[in-house]
C-alpha cells in the first residue's frame, strides 16, 4: 500500500480521484494548491503525486519546476483538463512521469499508478 | 460579408473558422458527455462580429433569468475568453447529477460554484485545447472564474471597453436526458482577429 498526494484545487476532482486511488488500496492525502502541496511533499513523504496544472496560488508547472530543482525522486502524474499537446510535452520535459486528462478513466489512472510505483 | 478591421472576410474563411470552432465545441461536448453519461445535442456555431455593448444586449436578450457562467481566459497567438453558460436554475440539475451525496462540511453555494467551475474548466479546456492542437499552437489559461448574475449584468466589469470589437462564436447545446440547455461562447478580442483568420487560412 502506497501513500499518494493529490494536488488539485477542485474538491470535486479530489473526491473522484481519491475514491479511485482508495479503491486500489492506497492511502490518499490532499492539497488544494501547489504551495500547500509542496509543503506536504516535505512533511508527508508521499510515494506518488497526482498533480493538477491550473490552480490558484501556485500552478502545476511551478510545482514540477521546483520538484525538479530539488532533485525530487517522487513520481509525479499530471492530471489536467488541459488537452493541448504542448502542455503534455512541457510536463514531460519538466520531469512528470505521466500525463492524463480529466475526467480520468479509472483503468488509465490505475495503470499509470501501478507503473510508476513499480508494482 | 463580414469585415475585420475594414478587410472583407470571405464566406470560405468564415466557414473554415466555423468548422474549427465546431471541432473544438465537439470535443468539449464529448467531455461533458463522459462526465454526465448523457448525450449532448449541439447546434451549429453562430459567428458574429460585434462590440462589447452588442454582446451585453445579446446576452440580455436571452431573458431576465439568472445565469451561471464559467469564464476561461486564454492568451497565446491570439487572446480572448471562453464561457460556458447555463440558466442558474437548470445548472443545479448538473450539480446534483455530478455530486450525488454532497459533502457534509461544505455549504450549498460552495458546492454549486466549485462543481460548475470544474465542469467549465474541463469542457472549455476541451474546446480551446482542440483549437490549439489544430494550430500546433499553445494557449496559456487563467484560473477559471465562476460568475452568477442576471443576464443583463453578466458581461459587465469584464475589463473590456464597450466599443471593443469582438468575434463572438456561440453554440447552443442541450443535454437531453437532464433537460438542461446552455451555451458555449467564445470571444476573440479585436487584436486577435487578423491572426486568427491568418492561422485558419493556413490550416
Amino acid at each position: 500500500m502506497a501513500k499518494l498526494l493529490l494536488i488539485d484545487d477542485s474538491w470535486l476532482t479530489r473526491r473522484g480521484l481519491s475514491g479511485m486511488v482508495s479503491d486500489m488500496g492506497h492511502t490518499v492525502i490532499e492539497a488544494e494548491n501547489g504551495k500547500v502541496g509542496l509543503e506536504m511533499v516535505k512533511n508527508e513523504n508521499p510515494d506518488c503525486i497526482l498533480l493538477d496544472l491550473l490552480m490558484p496560488e501556485m500552478d502545476g508547472y511551478e510545482v514540477l519546476t521546483r520538484l525538479a530543482a530539488s532533485k525530487n525522486q517522487i513520481p509525479v502524474l499530471v492530471c489536467t483538463a488541459d488537452i493541448q499537446n504542448t502542455a503534455r510535452q512541457k510536463c514531460l520535459a519538466l520531469g512528470a512521469a505521466g500525463f492524463l486528462n480529466k475526467p480520468p478513466k479509472e483503468e488509465e489512472l490505475k495503470g499509470l499508478i501501478t507503473k510508476v510505483l513499480g508494482e | 460579408m463580414m469585415t475585420i478591421h475594414s478587410k472583407p472576410v470571405s464566406d470560405r474563411q468564415i466557414e473554415a473558422l466555423r468548422e474549427l470552432i465546431n471541432i473544438g465545441v465537439g470535443k468539449g461536448a464529448a467531455i461533458l458527455n463522459t462526465m454526465l453519461s448523457s448525450h449532448i445535442v449541439l447546434q451549429v456555431p453562430q459567428l458574429t462580429l460585434m462590440d462589447m455593448e452588442d454582446l451585453a444586449a445579446e446576452i440580455a436578450a436571452l431573458g431576465s433569468e439568472k445565469l451561471s457562467m464559467v469564464a476561461l481566459k486564454f492568451d497565446g497567438e491570439f487572446s480572448g475568453s471562453a464561457e460556458l453558460m447555463f440558466p442558474s436554475e437548470t445548472a443545479m440539475t448538473l450539480v446534483d447529477t455530478l455530486v450525488g451525496e454532497a459533502p457534509l462540511d461544505m455549504d450549498v453555494d460552495s458546492i454549486r460554484s466549485g462543481t460548475l467551475c470544474e465542469i467549465g474548466n474541463v469542457v472549455l479546456n476541451g474546446v480551446m485545447g482542440s483549437i490549439s492542437n489544430i494550430f500546433s499552437s499553445h494557449f496559456n489559461y487563467s484560473v477559471p472564474e465562476y460568475i452568477e448574475d442576471l443576464s443583463e449584468n453578466i458581461f459587465l466589469d469584464r475589463g473590456v471597453a464597450p466599443q471593443t470589437t469582438i468575434l463572438l462564436a456561440k453554440t447552443r447545446f442541450l443535454i437531453e436526458t437532464l433537460d438542461v440547455d446552455g451555451d458555449i461562447i467564445l470571444f476573440f478580442e479585436s487584436g486577435a482577429l487578423d491572426r486568427l483568420m491568418e492561422m485558419t487560412e493556413a490550416i
